[in-house]
């Protein structure tokens, strides 16, 4: 089936009927997933967007309950659930497959984050594949397909004047249903392509299991600002701290974004810290994208989305990092 | 002798980050900044059923939360034992018996009661390292015949630092097979036991490994000393057993600051034998 491109407004008018659709577009100067109003302000032709759609499952800031002293003096916790139908339509390869890494985290071993879940299971995936490639992407070095995201409800793939479209799970199959009125029969042509930006990963991961004491990550954190724009950016970091506000007699406990980068991330009592300067913490970081995270979950948290190679006001490149790692005899 | 098998990653639960209120039923001043809170629900009942080393996450509803060792449990309680210093600890002992408190867990691993039975156990903490020991050893005195000899090697700065004094003094001592030795750093009036850092004092009791288990707990500094101590006694890796201890907010492994490695300490620890650590980054 295809979605002819001047059907795309009426389909995501029809959408909107029943869900909060969120499309590439730019708000305020920044390119992001942002509610659908007309698709005239859509870039669904942009390669990647600026910030990533995590916060659609995790917020930047999330009200997890209310708290607070009723009338006969009794504290009450009250959950706070926000989750609503939403649809992501024209999400990356990238992306979704940071989806799959925050599966993992939220959903698994054990515990299973309530606030994750909700909103997780009332999400829609619908991907377009890429049919061009940002200097700076280099998903396919890491295992993934620009134009096939294997774990999206729906993938479409844009030709000319109309996008292929396929169901890829039960429930794109049953989204599709209401997509009817807007598909007809056809097929597009697609180009193929090829991200620009190639790293190796072959051996990375092992290496790095005997790098811990490696000079580089003296040298590689010597610029760094500490600044967390690349935690901020990247599709699967995943860290939160929980604070809360209170007014008065009641008041709101909610989690928001942290960055491993910073210094009181992992301050203790008694001045002790054990990642003490950015050496230890940059390490971290690339780490547990390239190694620790594989020893935990069986895959790479790095989606090769290139945001935070473009975004790091110093140049501090995972795609280098990886290449110099290759060239190096550990 | 069996070797100390440690699970790992094996909590579990529903709804992990919702806290339960709960009320404070009792509380002992243990040092001028260390108090001990016995927690209960509204019901009378105990807040959750946990093991020996396993985490409750205890909040002051409106400063914070933060994580705590278990202390020590009973039928309709549990304890946790506060070192007051910052916010949340300054908050929560401001509170008076009576006082809604709110609790989530129990998070992570728990020592392990199996494989040490039929073991003599060498505990050594210091400070507020008690606390977490303490739920292990209340635990071994109450299966007294599953265990061997029970030492415990405990010391704090000076006199007035020392928790669990009724436990240390009073309690323990007088326990079928248990010796409890004591020390401070520094000397004061009114002291007559031993003055001595933990890891000399150690050397010095001369403790035997045979067919024995060591627990250790402490600050950094500690942990560093004693872990050699107990080396040189002769005291293998395998055979000690420790608890660790790093900033942590969610308690079940989603927030991302408490890894070393790929290793979370809130879920794959906090309890971890010395061997299993060596296998690690030192990242702690
Ligand atoms: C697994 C585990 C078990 C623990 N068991 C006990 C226990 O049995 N008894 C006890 O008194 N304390 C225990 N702690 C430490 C306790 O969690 C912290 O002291 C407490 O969270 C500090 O909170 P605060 O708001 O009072 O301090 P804050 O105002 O947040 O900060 C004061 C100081 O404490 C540091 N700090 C904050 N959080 C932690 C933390 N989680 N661990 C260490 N330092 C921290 C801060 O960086 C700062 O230097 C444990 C911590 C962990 C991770
Ligand atoms: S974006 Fe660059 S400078 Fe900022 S914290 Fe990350 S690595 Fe450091
Ligand atoms: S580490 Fe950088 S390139 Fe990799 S997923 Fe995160 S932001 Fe994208």
């Amino acid at each position: 089936m295809i979605l002819k491109k001047e059907n795309v407004q009426n389909l995501l008018d029809e959408l909107s009927k029943s869900a909060l659709v969120f499309v590439p577009k730019e708000v305020d100067g920044v390119l992001k997933f942002a509610p659908f109003k007309s698709a005239d302000e859509m870039t669904l032709d942009i390669i990647n967007t600026t910030l990533p759609p995590k916060d659609l499952l995790f917020p930047q800031t999330q009200k997890m309950y209310r708290y607070g002293i009723d009338a006969d003096g009794k504290m009450y916790v009250d959950p706070s659930d926000d989750s609503a139908e939403q649809v992501v339509f024209g999400i990356r390869t990238c992306d979704m497959q940071s989806i799959v890494c925050m599966d993992d985290v939220f959903l698994t071993k054990g515990f299973v984050d309530e606030f994750y879940q909700a909103k997780r299971d009332k999400l829609l995936t619908v991907a377009i594949g890429c049919n061009k490639v940002a200097e700076t992407c280099f998903c396919d070095s890491m295992g993934l397909d620009p134009q096939n995201s294997p774990t999206a409800d729906i993938q479409l793939l844009e030709g000319d004047d109309a996008y292929s479209v396929v169901a890829q799970t039960e429930k794109g199959e049953k989204a599709l249903e209401s997509w009817k009125p807007f598909l007809s029969e056809g097929s597009v042509e697609v180009p193929k392509i090829e991200c620009a930006l190639k790293v190796d990963m072959t051996g990375v991961k092992d290496k790095l299991d005997r790098m811990f004491d490696h000079p580089i990550w003296e040298e590689l954190s010597a610029k760094c600002l500490a600044c967390g724009t690349c935690t901020y950016v990247c599709p699967t970091c995943h860290c939160f701290d929980i604070s809360q506000e209170n007014k008065m007699k009641d008041g709101v406990r909610f989690r928001c974004w942290d960055s491993c980068m910073f210094s009181e991330y992992t301050q203790m009592a008694g001045d002790h810290n054990p990642r003490p300067t950015k050496k230890e913490r940059l390490r971290n970081r690339f780490m547990h994208k390239l190694c620790f995270f594989e020893d935990r979950y069986g895959k790479t948290l790095c989606v090769g989305c290139g945001r935070c190679v473009e975004k790091c006001p110093v140049s501090v490149d995972i795609t280098c990092l990886i290449d110099q790692i290759g060239e190096f005899d550990v | 002798m069996s070797k100390i098998e440690i699970s790992h990653g094996c909590a579990f639960g529903e709804k992990p980050l919702i806290p339960q209120i709960c009320n404070i039923i009792g509380i002992v001043e243990e040092t001028s900044d260390v108090k001990t809170f016995r927690i209960q629900t509204p019901e009378g009942k105990k807040p959750f059923e946990c093991r020996p080393g396993q985490l409750g996450m205890l909040s002051a509803m409106f400063t914070g939360e933060s994580m705590f060792c278990v202390a020590d449990q009973g039928d309709d309680y549990i304890e946790f034992t506060v070192k007051r210093v910052g916010m949340v600890t300054e908050e929560l002992h401001s509170l008076s018996v009576g006082a809604q408190v709110g609790v989530r867990g129990p998070y992570g691993n728990w020592f392990p009661t199996e494989s040490c039975k039929g073991r003599n156990m060498v505990f050594v903490a210091g400070g507020i390292g008690l606390a977490p020991v303490r739920a292990f050893l209340s635990y071994t005195l109450k299966h007294r015949e599953d265990y061997g000899t029970i030492t415990l090697v405990y010391s704090a700065s000076n006199k007035d630092d020392l928790v669990f004094k009724k436990e240390l003094f009073e309690v323990w001592p007088n326990e079928p097979d248990t010796h409890v030795n004591v020390s401070v750093y520094h000397a004061c009036d009114g002291w007559e036991g031993e003055v001595c850092y933990t890891a000399p004092f150690l050397e010095k009791l001369g403790i035997s490994t045979e067919n024995a288990a060591a627990v250790l707990c402490g600050g950094p500094s500690l942990y560093r000393t004693c872990s050699e101590g107990l080396r040189k006694l002769g005291f293998a890796d395998e055979d000690i057993i420790t608890t660790l201890e790093m900033r942590m907010k969610c308690g079940v492994g989603k927030c991302g600051r408490c890894n070393i490695g790929g290793k979370f300490i809130c879920l794959d620890g906090p309890v971890f034998t010395l061997a299993e650590l060596a296998g690690l980054p030192s990242d702690v």
